[in-house]
């Protein structure tokens, strides 16, 4: 699934957000045309521009015109896109899928073993922030969920208050997801301006790898982390913000797992989701491989114990990124279809699997790296 | 204004004892008790209920200061993940750990909420071990009277608890039916105008319940508390009426009202007499025959009607204890096979060994829910610390009397000098041998208990049945959990918050 | 002077040097077994002799007393090292109770810094 593009630009002298259509009615003021065909004449109406595969480059026109694009066959009708005047063509919002996010920032404070969106050190915070100044009033109201993530988002300071302030008025029916680790909010002033916004459609997902400082900082490669994430969620906690508690399943996480549940009962009770997570092979992971690498088979007594104890105790569960064939049956009730359209994958033999509607089968660049005890169910 | 970082400091990835934030190998104690669990094993409980099972000759080696991490790593990130020990003077989370604290003892943060209203002494049965006169059903100066039913709904309507409990006793509450029904009219009206939730028990033998009483008791969602000892045989020989039909009675009511209030608004307690003691399993399997799937094990009190039948009712905590065994390996039996049947008193100490959150059970509390939980209002408008406060009174012995309806106002009677003697020896954190015992957070105090037995509020451990009795059923407990982990997960299952 | 412990005539008789053992630890421990003995507690050249004489209606046997004389050693480690934990705690339980009843008046700074390499400060947002 392509995500973008690019082609040469002219006229484009800061990023323009807006809409694409391949339909000359649907124009107005946000709206790109895109043209896959030698267009007959300029269409008499406002527009964004016009993003084609013919060679504009020599024309005079007083638009903003993006040439020479190879393809459009990952766009759809209202889709929405940024252009930058190096011509690139970036997809921000695509109508037809269920996993919208918005990448706040490259920056993190962490440094994850297994971080799938390896840090950049670049401030690009505000850039970022006026795309989505522009984005968001755009995507339709109709909008069921829409993420935020990067990178940290908090890292973007005042910013990232005024983006959530935004989502609230422009997509008050919209839930808001935003991936962060939390440390952030250990400073009571941030975890207090957050409360401001009074956001009630707002999720934190946030991690905590371990109940033992030691092991927890170290998968994140940070000092203190652990000590700043659980005070975080202890003063989101005060404001009554709503949390997910995630957990990624390696090597690292596996031998303190059942600690891990009781400590997440015992001091983080409030949460309103814990998920489990199956390993990403991107980013990091494979360079840390030998670190992190163990077979999602070998795990489900640990997980399943975890699992089993937090649902016991009434707490939301889920198992997200794993296989049904891989895990016992008394875990798939936890299990969802996670992996966003765009990266979601089925090895060859899964074809015949009577469970293959069920199962959420891989990451796409799992396919390289993955259990050993997939196999389908036969009927 | 923050740009790109100019010196691009590499982020390469560190090995795990880089994020080892000890210092120079010392860490420093956090607030804990223990225990010898066993001639095996240990077991620690921290300030917050927290407890690790642990081999023995580890506190030793904590408080000396010589566990070896790198011998320990396991026991050394529990110990720290768990506020035994941290490696500050201060633990850098020590704001979690108070919250955790606080919210421990939260239950104390609505007052009162339980009033027990004595409706009537009069009853038809002559339970051996009853705590109150037999009187018999002619005597109607021994029901209380609406203006101490107003004045008791007043007070009750006083506690700075937003939801109450209403509990009718006697005697047999049901033979003043008509005066419950009064009650709850009235307390329907003032509950809204003083914006509190109320819920209504009626503590009934059932065997004067009609399909109109329960009628009522439905359309007002009042729940029935009745009492099963267990088998005919012992229910009768414990509960005598004339007729001898105690029991078939009971069942007779229990069916009834089930079908009228529904299942759920239902339940029973037992009381254990000597006679129980020889029958622990039988008992359990009684009620799992009359579809309970609860049962709550507690000793009979020592004093009232049961002092004064001393040969039938006075036992040593031994056999007590020994029934108790016998009644929960049973009851295991049943959750083994894969079916729900949970034990209520172990349940109390349970969740709070394995749950954050606050358990106000009025016996095993501290502060002690005499007063601060629960109160009695009787039939003569005599005001009680509690149940076994009036048992005292019928002895003679008014230590706990805390006042009357007529002459003392709220404030004198639940925040007066008395009210506040009582709590003051309430509080295990302080008592002498409580302030240093491992399960000090799982236990409480019972300083009317103690009066009774022993002679003074403080109570001596060394004798105390309170303190033996609770001390092992707690250690029992975490024995059990820490030997089999099926229990350990069927005893999370019991502790599961209700929705 | 090395004492030993000793049984003789009925009656256990226990030392605990005071450089080991505080005068609290031993109260304490000798509390628990006031049901069942006279204790008796006195101070002569740094050590602490303990006697224990069962109580006569205590029911304890002649033979058992070397079994009370061990459980008497090993509690006096135990109170020992609970004295040694409640005092050396005191400062941080009194911390967390006052802490407990606060309103977060009292909350610590979090420790360390955000570590961010571009260098985001929580503390500005203030």
């Amino acid at each position: 699934m392509l995500l973008r593009t690019k082609g040469i630009s002219r006229n484009v002298s800061e990023p323009l957000v807006g809409r694409v259509t391949r339909n000359t009615d649907k124009l107005d003021g946000n709206t790109f045309l895109i043209s896959e065909s030698e267009l007959p004449e300029i269409p008499n109406k406002n527009f964004k521009g016009i993003l084609t595969n013919n060679d504009f480059t020599e024309k005079d026109f007083a638009f903003p015109t993006v040439s020479k694009i190879p393809t459009f066959e990952h766009l759809t009708e209202g889709d929405i896109v940024a252009v930058g005047n190096d011509g690139n063509i970036n997809t921000l919002y695509r109508v037809n899928s269920f996993h919208n996010t918005l990448l706040a920032t490259e920056r993190c404070n962490s440094n994850c073993l297994m971080c799938s969106q390896p840090p950049r050190d670049k401030n690009d915070i505000p850039r970022l922030y006026d795309i989505h100044q522009k984005l968001i009033p755009l995507i339709p109201k109709d909008c069921v969920e829409l993420g935020i993530s990067g990178g940290e988002p908090t890292l973007m300071g005042e910013l990232f208050f005024q983006t959530l302030e935004t989502l609230k008025e422009n997509l008050p029916e919209t839930e808001i997801h935003v991936l962060t680790n939390g440390r952030s909010f250990a400073w009571h002033n941030i975890a207090e301006r957050l409360a401001q916004i009074d956001y009630k459609r707002l999720m934190l997902g946030i991690p905590v790898y371990a109940d033992y400082y030691k092991v927890h900082d170290y998968i994140v490669q940070a000092k203190d982390a652990f000590n700043q994430t659980i005070l975080g969620l202890h003063n989101l906690a005060r404001y009554n913000q709503r949390i997910e508690i995630r957990i990624v399943l390696h090597k690292q996480s596996i031998p303190r797992l059942t600690k891990l549940a009781r400590f997440i009962y015992k001091n983080l009770p409030f949460a309103e989701h814990v998920t489990f997570m199956g390993l990403e092979y991107i980013g990091y992971t494979p360079h840390n491989i030998e670190k992190l690498w163990i077979d999602p088979h070998d795990y489900v007594e640990e997980l399943g114990e975890a699992v089993n104890f937090l649902a016991g105790q009434g707490m939301n569960v889920s198992i997200y990124n794993s296989q049904l064939c891989v895990l016992p049956e008394n875990l798939w009730k936890y299990c969802r279809k996670s992996i966003s359209d765009w990266k979601n994958e089925y090895l060859p033999e899964c074809k015949s699997c009577t469970k293959l509607n069920d199962c959420g089968g891989l990451f796409t660049w799992n396919l390289k790296k993955h259990s050993q005890h997939i196999k389908p169910f036969v009927e | 204004m923050i740009e790109t970082r100019p010196d691009r400091t590499t982020r390469k990835f560190k090995e795990i004892d880089f994020y080892d934030k000890q210092e120079t190998n010392q860490y420093f104690l956090l607030p804990f008790r223990f225990h010898r669990l066993n001639n095996q094993k240990e077991v620690l409980v921290n300030e917050v209920g927290d407890h690790l099972v642990v081999p023995d000759g580890t506190t030793h080696a904590i408080v000396t200061k010589t566990l070896s991490k790198e011998n320990n790593p396991d026991i050394y990130g529990d110990l720290i993940a768990n506020f035994f020990i941290s490696e500050e003077v201060i633990p850098p989370l020590i704001d979690v750990f108070a919250t955790r604290y606080r919210t421990k003892k939260s239950f104390l943060e609505g007052f009162t909420a339980l009033h027990l209203f004595v409706v009537s002494l009069r009853c038809e049965h002559t339970c051996h071990y009853c705590q109150v006169s037999r009187v018999t059903t002619d005597k109607g100066k021994f029901d209380m009277s609406r203006e101490h039913i107003n004045k008791g709904i007043d007070f009750m309507l006083k506690s700075p608890n937003p939801h109450v409990t209403m509990e009718f006793q006697g005697g047999e509450a049901l033979l003043a039916f008509e005066n419950i029904v009064y009650a709850v009219e009235r307390t329907k009206e003032l509950a809204l105008l003083h914006n509190k939730t109320v819920t209504y028990v009626i503590c009934t033998n059932l065997a004067v319940v009609t399909e109109e009483i329960l009628e009522y008791c439905k359309a007002n969602d009042i729940l029935i508390s009745t009492s099963l000892d267990g088998p005919n045989y012992i229910h009768n020989e414990n509960r005598r009426r004339p007729g001898k039909n105690s029991y078939e009675l009971t069942i007779q009511g229990l069916e009834l009202s089930r079908q009228i209030v529904g299942r759920d608004r239902v339940s029973a307690l037992m009381t254990t007499t000597t006679l129980s003691l020889e029958h622990p399993v039988e008992i359990v399997e009684e009620y799992y025959k009359q579809g309970f799937r609860n049962i709550f094990l507690r000793p009979i009190s020592p004093y009232g009607f049961a002092v004064r039948n001393e040969r039938k009712n006075k036992y040593e905590t031994d056999k007590f204890l020994t029934f108790y065994k016998k009644a929960l390996d049973r009851i295991l039996e049943y959750n083994f096979n894969g079916e729900y049947f949970s034990e209520d008193y172990a349940t109390i100490i349970l969740k709070k060994i394995l749950t954050p959150f606050p358990v106000g059970y009025v016996d095993l509390s501290s502060p002690t829910g005499s007063i601060t939980n629960a109160i009695v209002f009787n039939y003569d408008g005599v005001v009680y610390a509690s149940g076994e406060s009036r048992m005292l009174a019928e002895m003679k012995d008014y230590t706990f009397k805390l006042g009357h309806l007529d002459e003392n106002s709220y404030e004198e009677i639940f925040y007066g000098e008395k009210a506040q003697q009582i709590v003051e020896s309430g509080i295990n954190e302080s008592l002498v041998g409580c302030s240093d015992c491992a399960f000090q957070t799982y236990c409480g105090a019972d300083p009317i208990h103690n009066h009774a037995t022993q002679g003074d509020m403080l109570g001596y451990r060394p004798t105390s049945s309170f303190c033996h009795k609770n001390m092992e059923i707690i250690r029992y407990l975490i024995e059990l959990m820490d030997s089999d982990k099926r229990i350990k997960e069927i005893f999370e299952s019991w502790v599961k918050p209700r929705s | 002077m090395k004492h030993s412990n000793f049984v003789k005539d009925g009656e256990v008789t226990a030392f605990a040097d005071t450089s080991l053992f505080s005068k609290d630890a031993i109260l304490k421990c000798l509390y628990w077994f006031g049901d069942k003995f006279h204790t008796n507690v006195s101070l002569a050249d740094n050590f602490f002799q303990i006697t224990l004489k069962p109580l006569a209606n205590a029911n304890v046997k002649e033979d058992e007393l070397d079994l009370y004389l061990q459980k008497l050693e090993r509690d006096l480690i135990d109170f020992q090292l609970r004295d040694t934990i409640a005092k050396e705690t005191q400062n941080v339980r009194d911390l967390l109770v006052a802490k407990a009843f606060s309103n977060g008046e009292f909350d610590e700074e979090p420790q360390g810094n955000i570590s961010d390499p571009v260098g985001f400060n929580p503390n500005l947002n203030a």
